[in-house]
């Protein structure tokens, strides 16, 4: 009888440090892929959940009967030779039928989530297309040819159909607490969609392993409620905030919402300090409501510094317009460059450099002076002067003035 | 039963091979090609090891800068490609050498030099795959090198190219091994060794070679795709050109998870060799054990898909390739049962060895349930190439693969050198790997559905990861600290070892009736088998009363053994005193053992030299000189008489 006592004291000791991890797996976790915030993640919830449980039960019953026979059939002194088994047919068949019936109950609903999953997404649905590049985000919406980039703003309670594509190698799509991943694969475009059902921030990750940067092609993703997603629209598609005097900026667009829009006003009036929008006018997620773990820490590179973060918009507005900047990065009504992400609004962002960095005036103006050492194998080059491989030779003010200019893009 | 251990001083040491340098290098030996894979294996071991030791020193603690990025993926990449192709698979590969002749009753197998072969290309593959270091370009692009990321357009530099040439040489040493052992197992059993009576490593062997040649002529093909891409310009995988890259996917696993039980049933079955002799009792189920094998092995070929549940495949494929991986789970779950059925019941014996079977047995569990989870494709769309997945595969691979070896060398040293290992080390050697390995891998679980992705150089504070990664990391040292335990047991052990004696664990199959180590002949008298278990029939009849038997012989059990050409033994105090026999020279037994020859390893050498011409600029001087060489070495390696000539 001790045997049995011992053997649920060790299985007991053994589970025991289980679920301690588990326990403080399940605080301040906010990728956890359970609890998930949409129907997608809901349906692959509750297959995990089973898969848990009978999985847990399987553990339970084989480590249990394992342990149970080490204790119980040890060799003692004087003991006489073992009663021979050399096999049991219907021991045997027992339990290869019981696996099976314990899978027909996973098979079943696996299939049925299946093909539920993957069928076809409403017509109605808001399409986004999901751009992949070696290390950043592109998002598109085609509905209102707004492009935007590492930051997602999606509508609570509408279905999303995502196209999913990529500019080189295969990447993978993933917002743990919004369900399922998908890669991003060369040469053709995969779909995923679902229905985000409470308004939060989130992070993304890329799941595909795609080169020198792939831990660090993150990304962020706002659920906002329909009235702010479409503030978030309108303001998306105006023209860049800031419009630097003299410069006339085209598009139909732009000259009719960008000068409606007030903060395209007031950056007019006094490009150094840009007064923020009215809370919520612009559709972007207030500050105060950002959580903590969505604001990256990443440390800068040891030895990288910048002289001054005080920088001039409009200084840096003439620079960007006659730099190599131009050549990469779209800002709408100024340049044309599709290579790195757009700019247009990057001053409504909480991340930079593909959520590595937060978007402040140090890091905007350290990622500008040295984009390789700040995240390795990035493709934008050096622009300080000096650098090795530099393409500009921007000294510490004239990059404070471009970071300037672009911090206030609201 | 007394099975003794004990063993007298050890006086005649007549039994000498020669000895020396050229004899390792000349050896045609399957017992010494063993020898020489177990070592060079274990010596990658600690490489991949060492590299995985730095991977966690640089995950341990959120933003690590331990090491660069891109050397951090060097580092995934080769401990991933080590761990495979230089340790596990050579691992295993030791014991195919070392055992295979000894449990059928042969003299070597069916192609001696093609075995030394065999050796010396994976040698040379794995010094030109390790090179890469040299140049700080070791390959960076994961095991799997997923095009297009493996191709030129976006892995310009050497690093990739180390990987095309390494995995294709390596390829070449597998594939010829594959074809030995099968004809070895086929053509060379001793008289009375049916199939349904060869031990159970022996089967697990003999199917994984079917594995190996089925399915790595598939990786072949996928890789001389990526190097015609990568040196001649071809588009098998150029996107710009319109390429699939799917294409490469779908070919690297359909070779990909049949190498998953490539690395796996040797461990089975060396895990159901251990059990039944520290159980005292035969192998429950064993012809249940043979078909769940054979099972295995035939789904393995029909489930690869289920690696590319998030590629977008659509929901016919992925239902199917659901169902057909849990169905795998069952012959698996058959054989866990089987074991604890061999163990029920038993006198166990908790020696080394077993207790590293007995953790196979309890540690391939968790990773064949979390199996199963990810089988459900929508479940592994939020599985797959997170953390959850890394725990689950080192539960398989650690858990399964290497608890089952360790068990093997534990088991088998004493039979390769006649010494056996301390078991005080060992047990410290088990009992660190245990609580190590469960403590770098079972919070990877955690990390893994707490959201964080695979293969990733550094993750932010503030993200839930920290406790799980400090944790991963604590026991990677510990398993550090019980590998190191574990080298000095086998370095000592091999010099000042206890005596073994021909069957120091009394255990039932023929290779324990001849001396440890034994002669280079193996068996002088090549045995007439009657049974599964031979060894017990003439030392503990009672233990195989329940299995089959021949009909004539029944009574007598005609294990020759190797002092005595003449030999039947019928008690168990013929079979110790055999312990101590001094075994005469082949000749003296009129037994033709092959020359040995340096002309296999001259001609893997030559093999690898257009090899590294391909890398070295594209040399065509070098490519033709290497070729020219190899087909010269090859036509006199032919000319070499197989035997002494009289």
């Amino acid at each position: 009888m001790t045997g049995y006592h011992r053997a649920r004291r060790l299985l007991l000791a053994a589970l025991t440090p289980v679920f301690v991890l588990g326990l403080a797996a399940c605080s301040d976790v906010p990728n956890t892929i359970f609890g998930a915030h949409s129907e997608f993640g809901h349906e692959i919830d509750s297959l995990t959940y089973r898969l848990l449980i009978l999985g847990g039960l399987v553990f339970v019953l084989v480590e249990g009967l394992l342990i149970f026979v080490l204790i119980k059939f040890r060799a003692r002194p004087g003991n006489p030779e073992p009663k021979q088994t050399h096999g049991n047919t219907t021991l045997e068949v027992t339990w290869t039928l019981i696996p099976a019936v314990i899978l027909a109950f996973i098979a079943v609903p696996t299939i049925k989530t299946i093909f539920k999953t993957q069928a076809p997404a409403p017509a109605n649905a808001l399409q986004v297309e999901v751009i992949g590049h070696q290390w950043w985000w592109e998002f598109r919406y085609p509905q209102y040819q707004v492009v935007t980039a590492n930051e997602l703003y999606l509508p609570v309670g509408r279905t999303i159909n995502f196209h999913l594509k990529t500019n080189d190698v295969i990447h993978s799509f993933w917002i743990p607490q919004l369900g399922g991943k998908r890669d991003l694969v060369s040469n053709r475009t995969n779909y995923l969609w679902f229905t985000p059902d409470s308004s939060y921030a989130w992070n993304g990750f890329c799941a595909e392993y795609c080169g020198a940067s792939h831990s660090n092609m993150r990304f962020k993703v706002f659920t906002v409620s329909p009235q702010q997603f479409e503030a978030y629209i309108a303001h998306q598609k105006t023209g860049p905030a800031f419009a630097a005097a003299g410069a006339p900026v085209p598009g139909a667009d732009t000259s009719k919402k960008g000068a409606a829009s007030p903060a395209g006003q007031v950056a007019a009036a006094a490009p150094t300090t840009p007064a923020p929008a009215a809370e919520g006018a612009d559709g972007i997620w207030p500050r105060d409501r950002v959580p903590k773990w969505l604001i990256p820490e990443t440390p800068t590179p040891a030895g990288l510094t910048i002289s001054t973060v005080n920088g001039d918009p409009a200084r840096g507005a003439q620079l960007f317009k006659t730099g190599a900047c131009i050549g990469c990065h779209t800002i709408q009504g100024v340049s044309p460059g599709v290579i790195g992400p757009n700019l247009t609004h990057v001053g409504s962002r909480y991340t930079i450099a593909g959520g590595l960095y937060p978007n402040d005036m140090k890091h905007l103006a350290l990622w500008i002076k040295d984009a390789p050492a700040m995240k390795p194998g990035s493709i934008m080059p050096a622009m300080g002067k000096g650098l090795p491989h530099a393409m500009g030779a921007y000294d510490d003010q004239q990059i404070a003035d471009i970071a300037a200019y672009l911090s206030s893009l609201k | 039963m007394a099975t003794t251990v004990a063993a007298p001083p050890f006086a005649g040491t007549k039994r000498k091979y020669e000895s020396g340098l050229w004899s390792w290098l000349a050896t045609t030996d399957h017992k010494r090609i063993g020898q020489l894979y177990l070592y060079t294996a274990l010596t990658w071991f600690l490489v991949g090891g060492l590299e995985a030791a730095i991977i966690r020193t640089q995950l341990y603690g959120p933003n690590g800068r331990v090491v660069s990025a891109e050397t951090y993926n060097q580092l995934f990449t080769m401990h991933g490609l080590s761990m495979i192709f230089l340790a596990i698979m050579p691992l295993s590969a030791a014991f195919f050498n070392f055992l295979i002749p000894l449990q059928i009753g042969a003299r070597d197998v069916a192609f001696p030099r093609l075995n030394a072969f065999s050796y010396w290309v994976f040698l040379f593959g794995s010094l030109v795959l390790n090179a890469s270091w040299l140049f700080h370009a070791a390959p960076n692009g994961g095991w799997f090198g997923y095009a297009p990321l493996s191709t030129p357009q976006f892995s310009p530099g050497l690093n990739m190219d180390f990987y095309v040439v390494g995995l294709q040489i390596l390829g070449v040493s597998t594939l010829a091994a594959g074809f030995n052992f099968v004809t070895t197992v086929i053509n060379m059993r001793a008289p009375g060794m049916h199939f349904m009576r060869m031990p159970v490593f022996t089967w697990a062997a003999f199917v994984t070679q079917f594995l190996i040649i089925l399915s790595f002529p598939i990786i072949t093909v996928a890789i001389t795709f990526l190097l015609f891409d990568r040196f001649f310009g071809t588009n098998f995988y150029e996107i710009s050109a319109g390429a699939d890259p799917l294409l490469w996917q779908h070919l690297f696993w359909l070779f990909g998870h049949p190498e998953v039980y490539i690395l796996v049933l040797p461990a089975f079955g060396l895990v159901s060799e251990v059990l039944p002799t520290f159980s005292r009792k035969p192998l429950f189920g064993y012809p249940v054990m043979v078909y769940s094998l054979i099972l295995i092995a035939f789904l393995g070929f029909g489930v690869w898909a289920h690696h590319m549940f998030a590629v977008g495949m659509g929901p016919v494929a992925d239902s199917i390739f659901g169902i057909t991986t849990m169905l795998i789970a069952i012959p698996t779950g058959v054989k866990i049962f089987n074991w604890l059925g061999t163990m029920w019941g038993g006198s166990l014996r908790f020696t080394t060895a077993c207790m590293f079977a007995i953790g196979l047995v309890g540690l391939f569990t968790i990773g064949g349930i979390s199996g199963v989870m990810h089988s459900s494709p929508p479940s592994d769309l939020q599985q797959t190439d997170s953390y959850f997945i890394v725990a689950h595969f080192h539960y398989v691979l650690f858990g399964g693969s290497m608890m089952g070896l360790f068990a093997g060398i534990y088991y088998y040293f004493p039979k390769m050198t006649g010494r056996l290992m301390s078991e005080t080390l060992g047990k410290w050697h088990f009992w660190l790997t245990f609580i190590g390995m469960n403590l770098t891998f079972f919070p990877m679980h955690f990390a893994g559905l707490d959201g964080m992705p695979r293969r990733i150089w550094s993750y932010d504070n503030n993200q839930g990861w920290n406790l799980d990664n400090h944790l991963s990391t604590i026991g990677a040292y510990i398993l550090v600290v019980a590998t190191a335990i574990f080298v000095v047991n086998l370095l000592r052990s091999r010099k000042s070892g206890q005596r073994a004696g021909n069957d120091p664990w009394g255990a039932p199959t023929i290779e324990w009736s001849i001396p440890s180590p034994p002669p280079e002949y193996n068996f002088a008298r090549i045995p007439t088998v009657t049974s599964r278990y031979p060894m017990w029939d003439a030392k503990a009849p009672h233990l195989t009363s329940g299995v089959p038997h021949s009909k004539e012989g029944e009574k007598e059990i005609t294990v020759s053994m190797a002092g005595k050409p003449t030999g039947h033994i019928s008690t168990p105090s013929d079979v110790e005193m055999n312990a101590e026999d001094v075994h005469p020279s082949a000749e003296s037994l009129g037994i033709h053992m092959p020359t040995p020859t340096i002309k296999p390893m001259v001609a893997a050498f030559a093999l690898t030299i257009p090899f590294i011409g391909l890398m070295w600029h594209k040399s065509l001087p070098v490519i033709l000189l290497g070729a020219v060489f190899f087909a010269v070495t090859l036509y006199a390696w032919l000319l070499t008489p197989v035997e002494p000539e009289h």
